[in-house]
């Protein structure tokens, strides 16, 4: 059964037409990358998968499960999580805290009022395990908001992780990041494969056709074509509305206005 | 790495020694007022200890929520009111005053958080205003106990206490202080208090961490509305006198300054801000009285600058001072 299913998905901003009966499946273990050209409606599809825009039409099944009525953080319970374009961390905590937080959000105790949570080796260790995750074990100590740009990418990455999804929305996880991060974050993203589901937009599209499994191509809110990176870069029509493109050659071009 | 997890709790009970220390000196206090014959400064005393409460628990929401509510005052105000109209009605035991106001204020908690909590910022501090004058205008509406000029009541019966002995209520306000003190630390402790600074700090990655935000701020609104109604049990207590204008919304602004004044998002800033506040209270206008008599009922002239350059030049108030010192100026 495919992780992720989405039937017939319209979503309208007045005359704006953001995402336009959208079909598209989300195999188990699947790198699925969605590309487009800027305001093609990708990130604006990734929200409502994930919950913070409700769809104007359509279903969302996760596992079978229909999905489309619930609130984002109970999407997350049920194996959805979520990079955001903006680096969404919890900026004035250090990674370490970041990572407990997560941590404490899987375990289902986060309304305990008794116990010192700094006092329990258990979180601690959970905690230390979600940053190794991401190659940030010997950043803990060190504020979210000192971090490079890369470091706090990869630190929402490693939250994400935290709660063990079977769905990652990664939204442009790549961008704005240095090189030797980008490989770094590349390399993770690889080795998730088996262990979650990825939904990838990526404007990099060197890291696109070498990650992923399959590619969906999305043109002014509609989706154009679904295949294997080969059988995407021979496709005419993707040819005609986007590789062509010049915006191709940017590897990672601001912003995604969808 | 050991010391250094979970800095958000560590800073926020920062310098929590000082609070002891505090509540120590308290404890002490009437003895010193009592051997230099003042017995005075034991009011004043009552009057810190209760205000540094409502302020200690409306912290919770405001230091380490980040929601600046501005209508806290009416949970003093329903506290005062618990215990006045339940006098008027023949109930007499202070404990059940107590019970009544903490389940009063923890329902209309429950339910204005529900409601204002699902906006933020400066429609948050209006709505909760809203709410207060709402609860101000009901009480002053309500004729049948006292309404504008609110009602003299007589100390409650918290047996096997009687309030009316010396130093009774002094320690009745100062172990409700040390309870709220030692829940506070228990709470910004724990797990919930961790992940309540962590909305306040992005509530979008506490949601996709898989929490709702909303309910950690409504438990924290909550536990905040109901400190508050126990410092009001206090308050009418000691006051002898229920009124509307406990719950005035200028107290509700002077909460926040005591709060700003003590440190925000701290365990023992509200109660320094507390002491700090009602001191340049009483003595303010003394000074000001003996070098120009004419502004002497105008002390907010000198108390308003010295606020503005504290909150200009001392980051986190006087706990920041005291943190800075304690670090050698850093």
């Amino acid at each position: 059964m495919a992780v992720l299913e989405l039937q017939g998905l319209e979503k309208s901003f007045g005359a704006l037409v953001a995402t336009s009966a959208v079909d598209l499946t989300v195999e188990p273990g699947e790198i699925h990358a969605l590309i487009g050209p800027n305001g093609a409606g990708k990130t604006t599809l990734i929200s409502q998968i994930y919950g913070s825009l409700a769809p104007d039409r359509g279903r969302i099944l996760l596992k079978g499960e229909d999905i489309t009525r619930l609130a984002a953080h109970q999407r997350v319970r049920k194996g959805i999580g979520r990079s955001f374009q903006i680096t969404t961390v919890l900026m004035d905590f250090t990674a370490a805290d970041n990572a407990a937080v997560a941590v404490i959000a899987r375990q289902d105790n986060a309304f305990g009022m008794i116990r010192p949570a700094a006092s329990d080796d258990g979180l601690r260790e959970a905690a230390m395990a979600v940053l190794a995750r991401v190659g940030l074990a010997k950043r803990g100590p060190i504020k979210a908001s000192d971090l490079s740009h890369g470091e706090r990418r990869l630190l929402e990455l490693g939250l994400a992780l935290a709660a063990q999804p079977g769905l990652l929305l990664l939204d442009e996880p790549m961008a704005g990041t240095g090189p030797e991060e980008t490989a770094r974050m590349a390399e993770i993203i690889a080795s998730l494969k088996g262990e979650a589901a990825i939904l990838l937009i990526e404007h990099d599209m060197d890291a696109v056709f070498r990650l992923a499994d399959r590619i969906t191509v999305m043109v002014e809110g509609a989706v154009i074509a679904t295949g294997t990176p080969a059988e995407i870069s021979a496709n005419a029509a993707v040819q005609e509305a986007y590789l062509g493109d010049l915006s191709l050659e940017e590897s990672s071009s601001g912003e995604d206005g969808s | 790495m050991p010391g250094v997890f979970l800095t958000a709790i560590r800073d926020g009970v920062k310098q929590h020694r000082l609070l002891w220390l505090l509540l120590g000196l308290l404890g002490l206090f009437p003895i010193v007022t009592s051997v230099a014959d003042l017995p005075f400064w034991n009011d004043v005393a009552m009057r810190i200890m209760i205000l540094g409460m409502a302020a200690m628990g409306l912290n919770l929401i405001l230091g380490f929520g980040g929601l600046v509510s501005f209508g806290h005052a009416a949970f003093i105000g329903l506290g005062a009111y618990a215990v006045g109209i339940s006098q008027f009605h023949g109930i007499d035991s202070g404990w059940l005053h107590t019970l009544i106001a903490l389940g009063l204020t923890g329902v209309l908690g429950l339910v204005i958080g529900f409601l204002s909590l699902r906006t933020s910022g400066l429609y948050f501090i209006m709505i909760t205003l809203a709410f207060a004058q709402m609860l101000y205008f009901f009480f002053v509406s309500l004729e049948g106990y006292g309404g504008d000029d609110g009602m003299i009541l007589d100390r409650a019966e918290f047996a096997p206490f009687d309030l009316y002995e010396p130093l009774r209520l002094y320690y009745l306000i100062w172990v409700s202080l040390a309870l709220v003190s030692l829940m506070l630390m228990m709470v910004i402790q724990s797990r919930f208090g961790l992940v309540l600074q962590a909305t306040r700090s992005n509530a979008g990655r506490v949601e996709a961490m898989g929490l709702n935000p909303l309910r950690f701020r409504i438990t924290g609104f909550v536990l905040s509305a109901m400190i508050g109604g126990l410092a009001g049990v206090m308050f009418a207590n000691w006051q002898e006198y229920a009124s509307p204008a406990i719950m005035h919304w200028s107290r509700s602004g002077e909460l926040l300054i005591i709060i700003v004044i003590g440190g925000m998002g701290t365990l023992a800033g509200p109660l320094l801000g507390a002491i700090g506040f009602l001191l340049l209270e009483e003595f303010l206008p003394e000074i000001i009285g003996h070098i120009a008599p004419q502004y002497a009922e105008n002390w907010m002239i000198i108390f308003g600058p010295m606020l503005v350059l504290l909150v200009l030049f001392v980051r986190g108030g006087l706990m920041g001072l005291i943190t800075s010192r304690f670090r050698g100026g850093g």
